[in-house]
């Protein structure tokens, strides 16, 4: 099975031979892969040199944190990144942004009204978590609407408090 | 004297409090709210009882309960910990008037340290050096505030005066921006303390942050344990503390000068316990009182490294009306410790808090390490409480040896289920600016970012490549063969079997 993995904009061809062996932009390694007692933490043998390393998924890829660096990483195989490249880029820009509770928490107060516009980076609202106040800014400019909280509220991890149009 | 100790407290405090109770051979008594029947000081404690619910308000700030849960179980004394209720001198004197010991300072040390406008007066006229500022003036309106605010001159800081943890507080750069920053301070004052009062204070640029531990005991004997730096911090919550401080270094004349200042500021307040007095010092090697602490400190573990003193096993024998078993010629630095603070916090978003289940955990151990942890694989981080779930503390010969020994015990390290602020710790340690001891109260927010910290590092992109497409192919795999395994997931045989009895 051949991959193509990139980690900021640089692209590693990388074929999966069998449990054993990998080819990594030409070149055979001798792989041990294995994963710390069912854990996101993965211990790798690559010809003798051990490595460990935590390996999140994430929205875009996977994130891979190795000696306290963090690598987004975004793995696909050959028929995948044919279809991305047909698809285009993506439109991050476009439509409804839905402002989520990043951690569960109170709502202290919500500073912008329905119907308001806003510029990036305007605080919309005021999430206290953990002991911390944390003000939850505006991406990009827009204007709020299907506001679904108010001050004194508890909400839920990822739950959805307001939207920008 | 008293043999059972009552800790209102939870979290790593509580069990390192706990664990100087067992030495002293004291029986121990927990206390914990619905969210923390699971937590290590229960497990720990030959006691415990519930509170009430989660939230702090309803559990560990009922100080009335706690003294209540005392007086019932024939605890003696309450050690307060940190945070909650331990700055707080209606609860200490609460204490005292239901006859149990509060291992801390004199109520009235309390008060006057814990207003920090007052406190500031008060060492001021005892002939310490203070930050220019509101202090001495009492509680004051908006409009005083902004009036007074041009002659002290700006940039300036607003400061909840019962605050602590940089909460409540605010920079100011102009007249314009103060009144929203005003309110906004004092809504977090009133939030976090109750007490929606805050005061002004010149900011100082540049400033380290230095502060000496005291301990002081009923028989007049006040010493100082030396300095710890704890410049290293973001929103005002430090994130790293050392001991000694390489501003301080080896200047033993500036050590021995401040050291006094601080134990004449404790003296002004007939101190008592262990506390804290925080200096900022500028770049001409000014100090400044800043503010005291009265109470057992989050980062005190490095100055137990480099005297050897158990600060806590000491607390306990001064509220016990003993001496101090050290004078102040006893109290020698040794060596190097560097204390990291272990949040669940996401450092590559923005540090945000981060909740979860620890479904693993690994801790670094070997030579010169120390951690204080509250947390083992299972137990939940809940919202309820601060970030911090454990203390990871080194020691070295030198503090060189201490930085490596730090990089070595920070990869070792393995939390899973949260995020946590390792990796920033990580940079932190390869960062020259760190390694050379040149930094300021505003080193990490204004020069230390954490893709700048991993431009000149050695990296393994390339290695980050391989693992991320191994668990991608695994997942890829797995999933494949969970479709082609059809309806039936058993053999044959068993599925016949399965389908025989059905019929009968």
């Amino acid at each position: 099975m051949k991959y193509v993995t990139s980690i900021h904009e640089r692209e590693y061809i990388i074929e999966i031979v069998d449990e054993r062996h990998i080819i990594l932009d030409g070149t055979p390694y001798d792989v041990d892969f294995d994963s710390v007692s069912g854990q996101p933490v993965y211990s790798l043998l690559l010809d003798g040199q051990s490595y460990e390393s935590y390996v999140y998924p994430s929205d875009e890829g996977w994130q891979v944190l190795l000696h306290g660096t963090l690598y987004p990483t975004l793995v696909e195989d050959e028929r995948e990144k044919r279809l991305r490249a047909a698809a285009g880029g993506n439109i991050a820009e476009q439509g409804e942004f839905r402002l989520r509770a990043p951690m569960p928490g109170l709502i202290v107060a919500v500073l912008v009204n329905e119907d308001q516009p806003v510029e990036k980076g305007d605080v919309l609202v005021i999430l206290e978590s953990m002991k911390m106040q944390n003000e939850l800014k505006a991406p990009r400019a827009g204007m709020v609407t299907r506001m679904r909280v108010k001050g004194g509220d508890s909400v839920e991890q990822k739950q959805t408090l307001l939207s920008v149009v | 004297m008293f043999n059972k100790v009552l800790i209102a407290n939870r979290g790593e405090i509580a069990v390192r409090i706990l664990r100087a109770c067992r030495e002293l051979g004291i029986q121990t008594v927990a206390v914990f709210s619905e969210a923390d029947r699971q937590a290590l000081h229960v497990r720990y404690a030959d006691e415990a009882y519930l509170l009430g619910p989660a939230p702090s308000r309803e559990s560990y700030l009922r100080g009335d309960k706690i003294i209540e849960i005392a007086r019932k179980c024939g605890a003696k004394a309450i050690h307060p910990g940190y945070g909650f209720l331990a700055e707080r001198a209606d609860f200490a004197q609460a204490c005292l008037d239901a006859g149990l010991a509060f291992i801390g300072p004199k109520p009235s040390s309390i008060a006057a340290m814990g207003d920090k406008a007052v406190a500031r007066s008060t060492v001021a006229k005892a002939g310490v050096a203070v930050v220019p500022g509101t202090e001495g003036e009492g509680s004051l309106r908006d409009e005083e505030l902004l009036t007074m605010a041009p002659k002290i001159g700006f940039p300036l800081l607003v400061k909840a005066t019962a605050g602590g943890g940089g909460k409540g507080m605010r920079e100011v750069r102009n007249l314009e921006e103060m009144p929203a920053l005003l309110h906004s301070a004092r809504r977090e004052a009133e939030a976090s303390f109750g007490d929606g009062n805050v005061y002004l204070e010149k900011l100082v640029e540049g400033a380290r942050h230095i502060e000496f531990q005291i301990l002081a005991d009923t028989h007049g004997n006040v010493i100082h344990l030396g300095e710890r730096e704890c410049s290293l911090q973001r929103r005002h919550q430090k994130l790293l503390e050392e001991s000694p401080s390489p501003f301080i270094s080896d200047d033993e004349d500036m050590r021995q000068r401040m050291g006094n200042v601080a134990v004449r500021s404790a003296q002004a307040v007939g101190y008592v316990n262990a506390g804290t007095i925080e200096f900022l010092v500028d770049k001409d090697r000014n100090f400044y009182f800043l503010e005291m602490n009265t109470r057992l400190q989050v980062e005190h573990p490095v100055t137990e490294m480099v005297t050897g003193v158990d600060i806590v096993k000491e607390q306990i024998r001064i509220a016990r009306g003993r001496q101090m078993r050290y004078t102040q010629e006893n109290i020698h630095l040794n060596g190097w410790a560097i204390d990291c603070r272990i949040n669940a916090e996401d450092p590559y978003n923005n540090f945000i808090p981060s909740t979860g289940r620890i479904t693993h955990s690994l801790l670094p151990t070997g030579p010169g390490v120390r951690v204080d942890t509250g947390v083992y694989p299972g137990f939940e981080i809940s919202p309820y409480y601060d970030s911090l779930i454990s203390k990871l503390i080194v020691w070295g010969e030198t503090r060189a040896e201490a930085i490596l020994r730090m990089r070595r015990a920070l990869e070792e390290y393995k939390i899973v289920g949260v995020r946590t602020n390792i990796p920033f710790h990580q940079n932190l340690m390869d960062s020259h600016r760190f390694m050379g001891g040149q930094f300021d109260t505003r080193f990490v927010e204004e020069r230390f970012s954490m893709e700048a910290a991993e431009e000149g590092k050695s990296t393994h992109p390339e290695i980050a490549a391989i693992i991320a497409t191994l668990v991608a192919h695994e997942q890829t795999q797995r999933a494949a063969h969970i479709i082609q395994r059809g309806e039936r997931d058993t053999s044959n045989w068993k599925w016949m079997s399965r389908w025989e009895r059905m019929q009968r």
